[in-house]
This record gives structure tokens, C-alpha cells and sequence, in this order.
């Protein structure tokens, strides 16, 4: 008798994970995310984010901060860029740096897109909407 | 593509602010960078701008103090990263002198340790400007 093995595609999770130790920041990336039918899952500084992303890779997109207590958001793409079950997170790097080196720096380190302030909150959706579909495209492909 | 997209917002970035800040009416607050934030809704249907209002003014005075307390234990680090985060809420919300003297004293701390004070007590009255401008614009939404 032969037997069937059906395999179900996980849904993508409308979970992203937001790391910034900016209160002000937080809240506005949280508030645009929920316009977009998604979860913010925050942490307040980099160890908080390591420490989440340990256990948790559930997570649709992920946007962070580069100069956080702690971690900063270069560390956290290079841990998620080396576990495999994190590596297909679409990354967003924010940062109110100037230098364009860590644009350069972040796209190397596997980041997806990069976002410097101050943005206006239409960038910032655009940019959010762009990183959310960001995976739909490389899972299709 | 995905580099271009990000290439493309970051070149974005400087335009509508260089126009907001082209319209600046109040030298210590942009109000039309803080009244683009008007079009993002808040959950419980509250202004959100006042929201943004709320919680600078109640994380950044223990900022400034962390500042303080960096630049008296000689903790570079620490200064240059606190003032990195005043720098990136008061740019967002149109606060450019708060940013400015955040941006001096970041670059200050790596090089001349010698005018930190100064700028610490600059960071302290643009704040207390910032602060008033903030309250007052507060005050102008909810009448």
C-alpha cells in the first residue's frame, strides 16, 4: 500500500521584528506596520533582538536600527545572515548616520534595503511595503 | 532591483525635506516635517503627532542627563551613541538645532574632548527651546 505524504507550505507570518532603543522610533514603525496588517514584535536594543531571534524566526521582515546598546544592527545581520533559518528574512537597516559607508556596509552584510533619517512616514511605508513584499517575490521565485 | 529601490529612497530622502525645511516657519521646530506625521493614524483614532510629542518629551530629558553623566565619567561611547539616538528623533520631528548640536557632539567626541561641556549645555537650551515649541504646538492641536 502506498503511502501519501502531503507537505503544507507555512504561511508567511505578518510578524516583523523591529530593533531600535528609540522609543519615538518604535512606536512609529509599530503604528506603520499595523496600517500594513502586521505584527511588531520590538526589542529594545541588540541583545534584546539576539536573544529573540535565538528562538524565534518566525518573522516576515525584520527593520533595525545600526547604532544600538549593546549589539549594534550590523551584528544582528550578520547572525541572521549565517543561521539558516533566518537567513531569507528581508532586512532593513534605519539609521540617522551620514556616512555612506554604512550603506555600503550593510548591503555587504546582507542587508535588503536601507532607510537613513529623518524619513517622512511616506518613505518609511514605501519602504516598509517594499521590504514586506520583498519576500512574497523570493519565495515565488 | 532591491538596491536600486533603496538607492532610489535614499535619494528621495533629501528632496520633500529639503523643501520642508526650505518652508521652516519656527527656526526651532519644523512644523511642516512634524505635520507630515499627521496622515499616519493612530490605533485608538488619537492625534498622532501629539503621540510623537509625548514620548520625546518624556525619553529625551533622561537622555540628555545620560549625556551628562557620560561626558563627567569621560565614557565617549556612550556619549557619542545617546547623542547619535537624540539626533535621529529630533531630525525626524523637525527639531534641526536639537540634531545639529547632537551631530557636533558626536563628531566632538572622537576628536576633541575639550568641548564637550560647551556642547552639552548647548544640547541642554536647544532642548529647553525644542521643548517649549513642542508643548506650545501640543497645546495648538488640542484647543
Amino acid at each position: 500500500m502506498s503511502e501519501f505524504h502531503i507537505t503544507f507550505k507555512e504561511p508567511t507570518p505578518n510578524r516583523v521584528l523591529i530593533a531600535d532603543d528609540d522609543p519615538v522610533m518604535t512606536h512609529l514603525l509599530t503604528t506603520i506596520l499595523k496600517q500594513q496588517q502586521c505584527q511588531a514584535v520590538v526589542a529594545n536594543d541588540g541583545r534584546e533582538a539576539y536573544r529573540i531571534l535565538q528562538s524565534d524566526s518566525r518573522f516576515r521582515a525584520a527593520i533595525l536600527d545600526m547604532s544600538m546598546p549593546f549589539l549594534e544592527g550590523l551584528d544582528i545581520i550578520h547572525y541572521m545572515r549565517s543561521e539558516r533559518r533566518l537567513m531569507r528574512i528581508p532586512i532593513m537597516m534605519i539609521t540617522a548616520e551620514q556616512n555612506i559607508k554604512l550603506m555600503t556596509d550593510s548591503f555587504s552584510a546582507g542587508a535588503t534595503a536601507f532607510l537613513p533619517k529623518p524619513f517622512t512616514p511616506e518613505q518609511l511605508e514605501s519602504a516598509v511595503r517594499m521590504l514586506i513584499g520583498s519576500q512574497k517575490s523570493r519565495r515565488a521565485n | 532591483m532591491l538596491v536600486e529601490q533603496a538607492a532610489r529612497l535614499s535619494d528621495e530622502t533629501s528632496g520633500p525635506l529639503t523643501t520642508a525645511t526650505a518652508s521652516i516657519t519656527n527656526d526651532v521646530l519644523d512644523v511642516e516635517t512634524l505635520k507630515a506625521f499627521e496622515k499616519v493614524k493612530s490605533e485608538d483614532g488619537s492625534d498622532f503627532v501629539i503621540e510623537l510629542i509625548d514620548l520625546y518629551l518624556e525619553g529625551t530629558p533622561q537622555r540628555i542627563q545620560a549625556i551628562r553623566e557620560a561626558a563627567f565619567e569621560k565614557e565617549w561611547v556612550l556619549l557619542k551613541r545617546t547623542a547619535h539616538t537624540i539626533k535621529g528623533s529630533s531630525s525626524t520631528l523637525g527639531l534641526h538645532r536639537v540634531a545639529q548640536v547632537c551631530q557636533e557632539l558626536e563628531v566632538t567626541s572622537l576628536s576633541s574632548n575639550d568641548a564637550i561641556d560647551g556642547l552639552v549645555q548647548a544640547l541642554e537650551s536647544r532642548f529647553a527651546e525644542a521643548r517649549e515649541a513642542l508643548i506650545a504646538e501640543r497645546k495648538r492641536r488640542l484647543a
